[in-house]
């Protein structure tokens, strides 16, 4: 198990080190560093004048050395002065005084860069964003979670009843119905003077500020139903599956009531896979969140990964591909041990 | 030596010819107010030049106190001389202000000036301070600062300075000119240009022209917040929100600074992000209201607020753009061609609904907005001329790629404009860039369209974007006798000389097929009922000191 883990871990590592080194290579295209330099020195330079801010600010090193330097392995280099005090690179971004600078401030050093979109350092804004988003997330899982399941064995208990076709429709056109569809729909409906029922706000602004019903329910609504209508129709499946078993209709004719024969013999058993599943939606998640943000205007991670695109932001990119690296192979190692704990069948390692 | 400064009472004489003209109505009253006040005249004296009563304050001022909040993107700052969007001088003005501001009517009003005098040719420019103003620090503001700060808008050694251009009347090898700044004493400062310019005071109010800290000079504001203003940041973060607030440590010079706090909240680039902010409550005034949005505001019960401009969408090819060996669009034939097939008309409603002006022709000087506005014969469309151009130039069957940014009214004004060229039977292939990138090549497409902003001036117009040397000249148009003829206009001179040459320019724009051009745009505003002097101004202008509640 302990092997399993650190290879696991291993792994996820070795993913990170490949994806930030494709972010890298992508965001240091000519025409994006091109794109950077006007973002920051104006957007109608000259050729010359862009030429001379990337080497002023070190961006003209070659590209694997300046991975290096990112890693950390590799001091940062950048213009310097007649003196051979340095005038620009990476270490001096983001801090008004260059005398006290360091020679290396990479991944390894704890130093995640200088957003050049948010201006200021990339560990605080990933943080302050991470934190946003998990509380976006996390009342979408309250939301998604017990509804999802909930509904998933309601459908699942009867196999063909009203009740199941009646639930299967609801969650087969919640899944179908992506996040950019549904939540227009929902900020038309119920936040717009349009229709004027605004119950709710159609921007999560003021969220920032705090949480509130008012300001938070259309978004949480709209990244949880379209999750929950797979849960719950993997969960109807794998009810539906457990309430056809052997030991269901034996109960059955042990003269269990219905409810009792539910509760206490195939909830558990049908829980097993939903719960791997469950687990899969976080990465799905992390996308979906990234248009909620967008269209709520609700600055968190996905925020991040659009303005970060949008302005060529490296150091903002690369650190959100490693935390997207990270948060998949963590959720997908933790589904499998959890599985494995759950279902005595299966063994990992 | 007298100059003009030595007898304050008196106008300037070129002024009291320019009331002439109006009385024999030869201008119109906003032109001629546009004109006496650049050259140091106040509103007041202008209007009494004139002989009418200035206009009262229709509004009444601002109660003092409370928190406005407004849509508007929160960009970085950097120097203020590299400032590429308007936004960012919003964002500073509350801390960093402007010797003077152009006021909705097109007039200027002095701000750190007291007031200013140009000589008879506008070869001299005699700037009085304003007493009493100090910077945030304690220190007091001198002719120094000034000194400093125009040296330094002459500087176009620095990265992304767009200030050298509209200063260009003083600025030799890249640097001010030796001995063209001048510290008369601690509140005056002269100026001696090199040739005539009788727009030197709208480029000081321009956005990037805001007056640092003489040791400050190529700083951003962001990070020491020394102005003269009176604001304070007490937060700023980039593409989110940024916060001002009264600073309790400076005593500032002006009546005005009524609110306690303004917020600046970033809704991103979509329309309906705003509306749902605005809708929720969340903001009190927008920073511009586009397309369909101008109703839906106005619906919601918001006060909207609209000004004529000469902003517009240039439509244009590059003359020297070279694809696969050949230059398309070299043969002045072929750019005459393009402008013939267009209707102007159709741009104007496809592209912005009708919410501006069409254009009398294809050159870059509005009417009814520029002070310089000469008539020409207006444009026509007509297609057998422009299919016998295109096929004596031999391009009949040539494909023009025509490129856009990804955004409402360009895309749409330049699909309006390449559905024509379809329609009159050439061959034409749109592309579509995005914002992020659009701008990274923007002078050099062979074939696009660009937005450009109001300037006070069509002489500034033509110097910014088609003078051979200018940095924005994105139509590779380099012609001599066009720069002559704009160094002759750009001297002030008797109005109907002045209005001749600019009709000349025109024509040669025209003649050349340098552009299409179709409309000129007119701009909105919406802001909730009870928010004062938050009128659209012209270039987006938002300063904090005046806006206030009722």
């Amino acid at each position: 198990m302990i092997g399993f883990i650190l290879g696991r871990l291993g792994a996820m590592v070795l993913s990170a080190l490949c994806m930030s080194f494709v972010v890298f290579m992508l965001t240091n295209l000519a025409p994006n560093l091109e794109k950077l330099a006007k973002t920051q020195a104006g957007a109608r330079i000259t050729d010359a004048e862009v030429a001379r801010w990337l080497e002023k600010n070190g961006y003209a090193e070659p590209m694997l050395r300046r991975y290096g330097e990112w890693l950390g392995v590799l001091p940062a280099a950048g213009a310097t002065d007649a003196a051979g005090k340095l005038l620009g690179g990476r270490c001096l971004r983001g801090r008004p005084d260059p005398a006290p600078a360091p020679r290396f401030c990479g991944v390894l050093q704890g130093d995640w860069g200088y957003s050049t979109k948010f201006r200021q350092p990339v560990a605080g804004v990933i943080a302050e964003r991470l934190k946003r988003t998990g509380v976006l997330m996390g009342w979408a899982f309250a939301v998604m979670v017990p509804l999802a399941l909930a509904i998933g064995v309601l459908a699942g208990m009867r196999e063909g009843s009203a009740l199941d076709r009646g639930l299967s429709t609801f969650s087969i056109a919640t899944t179908s119905t992506p996040e950019y569809v549904s939540g227009v729909i929902f900020v038309a409906l119920f936040a717009s003077s349009m229709v004027g029922l605004k119950w709710f706000t159609g921007s999560a602004k003021s969220a920032v500020d705090g949480v509130t019903f008012h300001n938070f329910t259309l978004p949480v609504v709209t990244v949880a139903l379209y999750g929950m209508g797979y849960i719950a129709r993997m969960t109807r499946a794998s009810m539906a599956e457990v309430m056809t078993a052997q030991y269901i209709r034996t109960a059955r004719l042990k003269g269990l009531s219905f409810r009792a024969v539910v509760l206490r013999h195939a909830l558990r058993n049908a829980l097993i896979a939903p719960f791997t599943v469950i687990m899969l939606q976080f990465p799905w998640l992390l996308t979906g969140v990234v248009i909620v943000e967008a269209l709520f205007v609700y600055p968190g991670f996905g925020d991040a990964l659009v303005q970060g695109a949008q302005n060529n932001d490296i150091d903002l990119l690369l650190a959100v591909s490693v935390v997207a690296v990270i948060v998949v192979l963590a959720t997908q190692l933790l589904s499998d041990i959890g599985y494995a704990a759950l279902n005595p069948r299966i063994r990992v390692a | 030596m007298t100059t003009p400064s030595d007898r304050p009472d008196r106008p300037h004489p070129a002024a009291e010819l320019y009331a002439r003209e109006y009385r024999a109505g030869l201008m119109d009253r906003r032109e001629f107010l546009g004109r006496a006040t650049a050259l140091g005249l106040s509103a007041g004296a202008a209007y009494g030049l004139i002989g009418r009563p200035a206009p009262a304050r229709a509004q009444p001022a601002p109660r003092r106190g409370g928190t406005l909040r407004i849509q508007m993107d929160c960009r970085e700052l950097s120097d203020p001389r590299t400032y590429d969007w308007s936004e960012k001088a919003n964002e500073s003005r509350g801390i960093v202000e402007y010797l003077a501001e152009l006021k909705r009517d097109g007039t200027l009003r002095p701000m750190l000036l007291e007031s200013w005098q140009a000589n008879g040719d506008a070869t001299e420019y005699t700037l009085k301070l304003r007493p009493g103003v100090t910077w945030n620090t304690g220190e007091a503001f001198t002719a120094e600062d000034v000194a400093a700060n125009l040296a330094g808008w002459c500087d176009s050694s620095v990265e992304g300075n767009s200030m050298p251009s509209r200063m260009a009347a003083m600025v030799e090898n890249g640097q001010a000119a030796e001995g063209a700044i001048e510290i008369v004493d601690d509140l005056t400062v002269r100026l001696h240009l090199l040739r005539p310019d009788g727009t030197l005071m709208f480029g000081m109010t321009d956005y990037p022209a805001a007056v640092m800290h003489r040791d400050r000079i190529g700083t951003s504001v962001a990070d020491h917040g020394i102005g003269t203003g009176a604001y304070m940041f007490e937060e700023f973060s980039v593409g989110e929100r940024i916060v001002l607030v009264r600073n309790p440590e400076h005593s500032y010079w002006g009546d005005g600074a009524w609110l306690d706090r303004i917020e600046f909240l970033d809704y991103g680039t979509d329309p309906a992000a705003w509306l749902a902010g605005a809708d929720a409550g969340e903001f009190d005034m927008t920073y511009e209201t586009v397309s369909d949005f101008i109703d839906i505001f106005t619906a919601l019960g918001w006060v909207e607020s609209t000004v004529g401009t000469s902003s517009t969408v240039v439509i244009r090819a590059n003359q020297e753009a070279e694809i696969e060996g050949i230059r398309p669009y070299a043969d002045p034939r072929v750019r005459r061609a393009l402008a013939l097939a267009v209707d102007n008309a159709v741009p104007l409603e496809l592209g912005i609904s009708g919410r501006g002006r069409e254009s009398r022709n294809n050159f870059h000087v509005a009417p009814g907005v520029h002070p310089d506005y000469a008539e020409i014969a207006p444009h026509r469309q007509d297609i057998p001329e422009a299919l016998r151009l295109m096929r004596e130039a031999g391009m009949m069957e040539y494909e023009h790629e025509l490129i856009s940014i990804d955004d409402d009214y360009r895309k749409n004004t330049t699909d309006a404009v390449a559905a024509q060229l379809r329609d009159a039977g050439f061959k034409v292939r749109r592309t579509v860039l995005p914002g992020s990138t659009f701008w990274n090549d923007w002078t050099r497409y062979p074939f696009s369209s660009t937005n450009w902003s109001h300037r006070e001036t069509g002489i500034q117009m033509l110097n910014l974007a088609y003078r051979s040397t200018a940095a924005w000249n994105e139509t590779g148009f380099r012609n001599a006798d066009f720069d002559a003829l704009l160094d002759q206009a750009t001297a002030i001179a008797d109005d109907t000389a002045r209005r001749e040459v600019m009709a000349r320019l025109e024509q040669m724009m025209v003649d050349e097929g340098v552009a299409i051009i179709p409309y000129f745009r007119s701009l909105y505003r919406h802001a909730r009922e009870g928010v004062l002097n938050a009128g659209m101004h012209p270039k987006y202008e938002i300063n904090v000191h005046h806006l206030g509640w009722a």
